[in-house]
């Protein structure tokens, strides 16, 4: 057996030292370069939204592989060096009384016994900054995700032509500010835009052609001082309802959306959100209240000083699994002066594969111009069915323009059917047939056929 | 050789027995085990406490009013498939579609942290005051600082 006496455990205590000094190069305050070469400091803070995440894109996966490996040679070395800090902690020493223990002793000083146990104490830090570093090097990164969807698109409406159609690509990015501070935003590019100048023009910057919409759908700035509760400051999506948040096409059966969502509750408000989540044995309750511009979003095209509030709550009673039902209010003075309440209501029920959703939504809107007051309101109903990688859905939408109005109701009758290639790539067949109540307009019907994308670590 | 060759199905069957004999007296066990970090002061859940936990019903630990830091595997792992179906009673991708629509929206109040391998979640569970995540039981080392508060089998 190899024992380490108490006379060689001072050099080999500082040889250690010498090789962890090395070793600790990426200890905290240090800095490490990753694979492009970039120095990363290590005490940047390791947020969860950085962790690797299934659907990662292959260069993060092969870096990452790398990073682990790395990682497993930094430990397998660490755990040679804590058998060896064992080994160290228990000299052999010679029978006690005799002299040559007393020596021993003597040489086997407190100051070399709190070395040795600062040396443990870092192996057992570098065990765990390791385990972080490879969080840390993705941290430095702003997160990227988003959606992309292409349709081909058969209308027999006189007004439009079936087309192919590059509907969506929405990007959001992400980025852990500080531990409680959160950058996040959409910027959604709606039908392939295009912009472009021409340099025969007199003024260069002259716009010659330009089609498609780029929309900063979000941006804001968030603030999470404790986890049920969320500041939120810049532009975000009105929280009304479900569809006017959870609209995503990766996640919903449609490629369009009820018509009541954006009639009655607007799109996004810029302003300032306030989102509470309570919850008590098993049970939800999400409470968010708000302040914004109202009509005249954004800031610049607000002519008036009355800002618009907001609430909506959700409540998902844990004794019902897989059931949300809430309200959603929002009050707002427009430009021209009229003044306008919308309320709504929303239930989601979800039993065994079948989901049902439904929503309502009704503004009241009195005129400041001597104008007839009127309301707008609408409903839609939908229920889908997962089988397998299936789903099937079915949704009946109504929508009342103008209450003082007869005639102007619109109708929508919508099928789909979705096939889920995988957790992140679906195939959606959806049939509209679209009735009018106005006997000038004429129904028409609709098929899209749309391959849609989650994009990154979702 | 004849004799050698009628005694063939004997000898098949014997050992397809002997095969089967074998499989029964060393299963693979594929019991699932909770984990939490072994400082936390939780002794053990029900399954019912670990769905709601992982589906944000609970958020903090109710003996410490800390902050629950929730690991999960990925879609694909086998072990994920069975605590999903098991605990949260749905198949891996539906409630990875569920987290990703919340998360698209910037909606999740606190979305598992998905890890590749078990010996990750193992790590990062006993590093993590507050975690909880789950594992083959048989991953578990003597020397892992994490507790078993539910084994699912």
């Amino acid at each position: 057996m190899n024992h380490i006496s108490a006379r060689n455990a001072a050099p080999l205590a500082r040889a250690l030292l010498f090789v962890l000094a090395l070793l600790l190069f990426a200890s905290p305050g240090a800095s490490i370069a990753n694979d492009e070469g970039q120095t990363i400091p290590q005490d940047a803070e390791a947020p969860d939204s950085a962790e690797p995440v299934e659907g990662a894109p292959d260069d993060r996966d092969a870096r990452m592989e790398r990073l682990e490996k790395q990682n497993a040679e930094l430990l397998k070395e660490l755990r040679v060096l804590r058998k060896r800090v064992e080994k160290l902690e228990k000299p052999a020493m010679a029978a006690p009384g005799t002299e040559e223990h007393e020596a021993e002793e003597a040489t086997f000083s407190k100051e070399q016994a709190e070395a040795l146990e600062e040396i443990k104490e870092r192996v057992e830090l570098v065990e765990s900054e390791t385990e972080e570093t490879k969080f840390s090097i993705l941290s430095g990164l702003v997160n990227v995700s988003g959606y992309a969807d292409a349709e081909f698109h058969f209308t027999d409406d006189h007004e439009e032509q079936s087309r192919f159609r590059i509907h969506h690509l929405s990007l959001f990015f992400k980025k852990e500010i500080q531990d409680r501070w959160k950058f996040f935003s959409e910027v959604e590019y709606e039908d392939a835009p295009l912009m472009e100048g021409d340099d025969d023009t007199a003024l260069p910057t002259d716009l010659v052609e330009g089609h498609g919409k780029i929309f900063v759908e979000q941006m804001y700035i968030e603030y999470r001082p404790i986890i049920e509760l969320d500041v939120r400051f810049g532009r975000f999506l009105t929280p009304a309802g479900i569809w006017n948040i959870y609209h995503y096409p990766p996640y919903v059966p449609t490629q369009t959306r009820p018509l009541i969502v954006r009639s009655v509750f607007p799109q996004v408000s810029d302003g300032m959100q306030l989102w509470n989540t309570l919850t008590m044995g098993g049970a939800v309750l999400d409470t968010h209240l708000y302040v914004s511009n109202g009509s005249g979003n954004p800031g610049k095209t607000d002519f008036n000083e009355n800002k618009a509030v907001g609430a909506r709550v959700n409540f998902a009673p844990g004794i019902l699994d897989g059931f949300d039902i809430g309200g959603s209010y929002y009050g707002e003075k427009s430009n021209s002066g009229d003044r306008r309440h919308s309320y709504g209501a929303h239930l989601r029920a979800r039993y065994g594969n079948l989901t049902l959703q439904g929503e309502f939504a009704g503004r009241k809107n009195d005129m400041g111009d001597g104008a007839v007051d009127y309301d707008n309101m609408g409903a839609y109903g939908q229920l889908s069915y997962d089988v397998g990688k299936w789903t099937l859905a079915g949704r009946y939408d109504w929508y009342d323009a103008d209450d003082s109005m007869d005639d102007d109701e619109i109708f929508r009758y919508t099928g789909a059917i979705n096939y889920h290639f995988a957790h992140n790539v679906v195939g959606k067949l959806e049939y509209d047939y679209n009735e009018f109540e106005d006997p000038l307009m004429e129904n028409f019907h609709e098929v899209i056929a749309a391959i849609v994308i989650a994009i990154g670590d979702l | 050789v004849k004799v050698a060759l009628r005694q063939i199905p004997l000898i098949a069957l014997v050992l397809a027995m002997l095969t089967a004999i074998g499989a029964v007296a060393a299963p693979k066990d594929d019991t699932i085990a909770i984990i939490v970090n072994r400082s936390s002061p939780v002794k053990e859940l029900g399954e019912r406490e670990i769905k709601q936990i992982y589906t944000n019903a609970i958020l903090r630990w109710p003996e410490e009013n800390t902050p629950i830091v929730i690991f999960d595997l990925s879609i694909s792992d086998p072990v994920r498939r069975k605590f999903s179906n098991a605990v949260i009673g749905r198949s891996p991708e539906k409630v990875a579609e569920d987290w990703a629509h919340l998360k698209i929206t910037n909606q999740a109040v606190n979305p598992p942290i998905t890890l590749k391998s078990q010996r990750l979640i193992i790590k990062r569970v006993a590093l993590k005051k507050g975690a909880i995540g789950y594992v083959a039981k048989r991953m578990i080392e003597k020397d892992d600082k994490v507790r078993i508060v539910l084994t699912i089998k």
